[in-house]
């Protein structure tokens, strides 16, 4: 059990519900009984917590991680992360249809470090069954992205 | 293969260059609905657009797109400022968007009346009904009840809260809302149940609950099209005691005129939106939607555009005093 | 009634009814299996092409696909640690942690056959009660659903690690869960709360977007790290069989009835919520622990804790279809969209469903044991293949997953806010997962907040305070303290033997 990741989140926790709790203050009784009701212990279980950590000064447990090392890990976890808002980031600039194919083979070749041609025919055949899926069939919509749009596509 | 029809095209093909263009063939209109799948605005859409395309000239494929949050505000906001008025695309929303509007809710970044609008695919009355099992058998009876009526509700901004929510605080009728419930559906579950005593609603959501004899309909808001079942009821705006009260009654109420309001963005080419009128005109007309949309439970009745901008009128030009009133009753929300 | 049950019988194994039942099977496989559709989704997509069926081949359809869909989103929960549906998600703790340790086929071959046995459970329900459905449901009035919300969130205390420190981290958690549910306008003055003036708060926050990035996204990050398969080190064609798991769920036959009847009893009472059964299940489950070493193993691939979860998701969609098909008050969105598909075809939802059209209503409870059925052998037919999956290298695997997870999300509403949530969750579950804290309970306030406010309003509003001396008011409190106060039960009594 990491402390700091614990600290982390009781502290946000405290902060949550006490602002909540201070902004709730000034509405009818019947919109902050249960947010109060709530907020309240929710932030003394909260600073209990914190309180436990900050006191205790616990030795961190070095994470049996398995293979694999920790600083190899913390690497890797940064690296998942940025390849998430990646993602993230290339869908709103991009929109899904172009996305989706490009992190699929952007992913593939650099994390996975495939080979060029089965990248690409990865790459196509999860593009047809998204395509084929979500749009031919179903026609669900997927906006145009905001670079896209503005660079005049659409 | 029968050649007679290629003969006759090609006979007529000189005068199709007189012919009236077709700025719908092979293309796909969107209807956007502001609510998710599964809801009153949903179900229309769906209809709509299984029934559209043939009588839009070269019948294009119509989907429907859902766009939930905000109580549809977001949908609204999109077909104002997002949407190209390319005529490909049509929005339908929260009747009592208007309503939010004249009250100025966060999140509004819409004028009703610019939107191009195509009309109304219904209209809505709202009545109160109480359960049958109860003694009071008229509006009159109810009113000198001693004991409070339980009214059932989902919660403010919606009809089964806003209507009886008038009466008591207008009219004086003697009800206790008790609101919370997740669905109308629940509320007719809690009045079989005795746990309330009834629920205001549209008639149309209502009717097979005062068909089946367990709920009777007391009173009712002003109605474009009377539905002979409840066209004998008291009207509340009529037994208002003043002009005040009864101008905050007529408000609540205008929207229901524009039911199922359907509109394009604005600054749509004026011969697309004429086209889109006519073929709603048609569709709502037609008879397999008719059949359709009785076994779904809608009611399907064409409000013209121009109709809907008299009551966006009506509603957007109220006396800031009339509105601060109103603002103290009836919350945007459902 | 005998003759009904016979009829509906026969209604449904009619080629035509048949037929569409399979239809629907197949699509409702895809819809379970992958997380960027939901189940109310593509049932309303479907309702226009049941127009030109008849009832009995409509409903075959539309409740064949609707069956399935509980049962496939296990399969995608298990292999690879990512919600196909609201429902399965509570299944990934154990099941998915079976995966990790190779054991992928074991956990499917229980969660498939728990799932078939919840559904056969639950579709006996609904035929047994056909005649107390109506005097049962309107027993249960807003108090009771109070309580039951209550006994609900009570499992926070069972789902929460052991000893006071982990009770504290698991109350942590649930009040969360509770306070996310009070964003939105209240029912009962019209306040926005917690909105921050944003429209995409206004009516809430959605559970999937939450669930999805709160489960979905540390896995992936994990198996990034890793580097491996999901499998990790166990060699492929090492991996352990379904049929241990089939054995599995006939030990522990008794946690599966019981958690299959919790199951059809929370899915029977209407506005409960289709997600909530699965983690009163799989807290329940976590109470057959017999030690504190065992209880510790929850979470860390406990079988039980994934045939639990299996049985109560499949036995609530019979206990579902009760209130809608009795009351046409649905149990869940699905169901809503299927009373939409009953209007369609000129059936009207009360009474006449259990008299006049009786057969109708057992053709639906013939439908959802068929179905179940077929599926679940395919299933097995499947299983290995499946179950190799989980040894393909995860680079493979990652971008798959973690496209699916983003349309799952964004498609909830069209909206990239939900990419936010999820991506919000998915950093929040991470940090959970490194400091020991349970997410269950989180998703568990998530999910009764509303309901446990709403119905105690109604309840005071109605009754001022006689609701609480109600009968079954009172049974409810007792299960619920019982549920509070069963781990510090369970220690002691360990404890005890302990000293023996």
């Amino acid at each position: 059990m990491h402390s700091r990741s614990s600290l982390a989140l009781s502290l946000a926790v405290m902060v949550v519900s006490g602002a909540g709790t201070i902004a709730a203050l000034d509405w009818p009784l019947k919109a902050k009984l249960f947010p109060m009701v709530i907020g309240i212990p929710l932030f003394c279980l909260a600073a209990a917590e914190v309180a436990w950590i900050l006191l205790s000064k616990a030795p961190e447990e070095k994470a049996a991680e398995g293979e694999v090392p920790p600083l190899v890990a913390r690497r890797r976890s940064l690296l998942g992360v940025g390849w998430i808002l990646g993602l993230l980031a290339s869908v709103v600039l991009l929109g899904f249809p172009i996305a989706v194919p490009l992190f699929v083979f952007l992913y593939l070749k650099l994390q996975g470090r495939e080979g060029w041609i089965f990248s690409a025919v990865f790459t196509a055949a999860v593009w047809g069954a998204f395509y084929g899926l979500f749009d031919w069939l179903l026609h669900l919509p997927f906006p145009t992205g905001w670079l896209v749009a503005w660079l005049g596509f659409s | 293969m029968n050649w007679k029809p290629g003969l006759l095209v090609l006979a007529l093909l000189p005068l199709s260059a007189w012919a009236q263009p077709q700025p719908y063939a092979g293309k796909t209109v969107t209807i956007i609905v502001g609510y998710k799948p599964g809801g009153g605005y949903d179900a229309m859409a769906r209809l709509l657009a299984r029934h559209l395309p043939k009588h839009i000239p070269g019948k294009p494929t119509v989907i429907v797109q859902n766009m939930p949050g905000g109580n549809s505000i977001i949908a609204a906001n999109y077909l104002y400022s997002s949407a190209k008025p390319d005529g490909l695309t049509l929005g339908t929303f929260n009747r009592n968007l208007p309503i939010a509007q004249l009250t100025a809710v966060q999140g509004v970044k819409f004028d009703m009346r610019k939107f191009a609008w195509i009309g109304s695919a219904a209209n809505e009355t709202t009545v109160l009904t109480i359960r049958s099992d109860l003694p009071y058998k008229n509006f009159d009876e109810l009113r000198k009840a001693k004991q409070p009526v339980v009214i059932g509700s989902t919660g403010p901004g919606a009809n089964t809260y806003d209507f009886p929510l008038l009466l008591k605080d207008l009219l004086g009728v003697n009800l206790k809302i008790v609101s919370g419930y997740s669905s109308s559906a629940d509320i007719m579950l809690a009045v079989e149940r005795k746990e309330v005593d009834g629920r205001a609603g549209s008639i149309s959501s209502l009717r097979p609950f005062v068909e089946r004899k367990l709920v009777r309909p007391v009173v009712r808001a002003r109605s474009h099209d009377v539905d002979p079942a409840i066209k004998d009821l008291p009207v509340d705006e009529s037994i208002a005691p003043n002009p005040r009260a009864k101008a905050i009654m007529a408000l609540r109420s205008a929207p229901e005129l524009i039911a199922r309001p359907y509109v394009m963005p604005p600054n749509t080419p004026p011969e697309l939106l004429k086209v889109m009128r006519e073929a709603f005109v048609a569709a709502i007309k037609d008879p397999a939607a008719l059949a359709e949309a009785t076994k779904a439970k809608l009611d399907l009745e064409y409000t013209p555009g121009e109709e809907a901008m008299k009551v966006l009128d009506e509603v957007l030009n109220q006396p800031k005093d009339i509105v601060a009133e109103f603002s103290k009753y009836v919350k945007f929300g459902e | 009634m005998l003759e009904a049950l016979l009829q509906g019988l026969l209604a449904v194994l009619q080629v035509k009814a048949f037929s569409f039942m399979l239809l629907g099977i197949l699509v409702g496989f895809w819809v379970g299996l992958l997380p960027g559709l939901g189940g109310a989704t593509t049932l309303a997509l479907m309702l226009p092409f049941i127009y030109n069926m008849q009832p009995v081949e409509a409903f075959a359809f539309l409740l064949g696909m609707h069956s399935v869909v509980a049962t496939t989103g296990d399969i995608t929960s298990v292999l690879f640690g990512v919600p196909g549906e609201a429902t399965t998600a509570a299944i990934i703790l154990d099941g998915y942690s079976m995966t990790k340790k190779g054991q992928a086929g074991r956990a499917l071959g229980a969660a498939l056959t728990s799932s078939l046995i919840g559904a056969l459970i639950g579709a006996a329900a609904l035929a047994l009660a056909v005649p107390i459905v109506r005097p049962l449901v309107l027993t249960f009035g807003s108090p009771e659903l109070f309580m039951l919300a209550v006994v609900g969130l009570a499992f926070i205390a069972s789902l929460s690690a052991q000893g006071v420190r982990g009770m504290v981290r698991g109350f942590i958690a649930g009040g969360t869960g509770l306070y996310l549910a009070m964003v939105g306008q209240d029912p009962q003055a019209g306040v926005a709360r917690f909105t921050f003036d944003t429209l995409y708060l206004a009516q809430g926050i959605d559970l999937v977007p939450v669930l999805v990035g709160l489960f979905a996204i540390p896995e992936i990050i994990e198996l990034v790290v890793r580097g491996s398969s999901i499998a990790g080190t166990t060699k492929p064609g090492r991996i352990e069989g379904a049929l241990e798991g089939v054995k599995d769920v006939f030990r522990n036959g008794w946690l599966t009835i019981r958690c299959s009847l919790i199951g059809t009893f929370v899915g029977i009472m209407p506005g409960m919520g289709g997600a909530v059964a699965q983690w009163m299940a799989y807290g329940h489950a976590t109470q057959s622990a017999r030690t504190p070493e065992e209880r510790e193993g929850f979470g860390n691939g406990d079988v039980r804790g994934v045939l639990g979860p299996g049985a109560a998701c499949n036995s609530k969609e019979g206990g579902a279809l009760i209130p809608t098909i009795a009351f046409g008050v649905p149990g869940s969105t699905s169901m809503a969209i299927l009373l939409g598909g009953f209007f369609l075809l000129g059936l009207v939802p009360g009474p006449e469903m259990l008299t006049t059209h009786l057969s109708v209503t057992f053709s639906m409870v013939w439908t959802i044991v068929l179905a179940n059925v077929i599926t679940v052998a395919l299933c097995f037919l499947l299983l290995n293949r499946l179950a190799r999956l989980t040894t393909l290298p995860g680079h493979l695997l990652i971008p798959v997953i973690l496209v699916l997870v983003f349309i799952g999300s964004y498609t909830t509403n069209s909206s990239y806010a939900d990419l936010v949530v999820t991506l919000i969750s998915g950093a929040v579950g991470y940090l959970m997962v490194r400091a020991g804290y349970p997410r269950a309970p989180l998703v568990l306030g998530l999910v009764l907040g509303k309901i446990a406010e709403n119905y105690l309003y109604i309840s005071v509003a109605r009754y001022d305070a006689a609701w609480l001396l109600r009968p079954f008011v009172l049974v409810l409190l007792a299960v619920a303290l019982g549920v509070v106060l069963y781990p510090f039960f369970q220690l002691w009594r360990a404890r005890n033997r302990a000293r023996a």
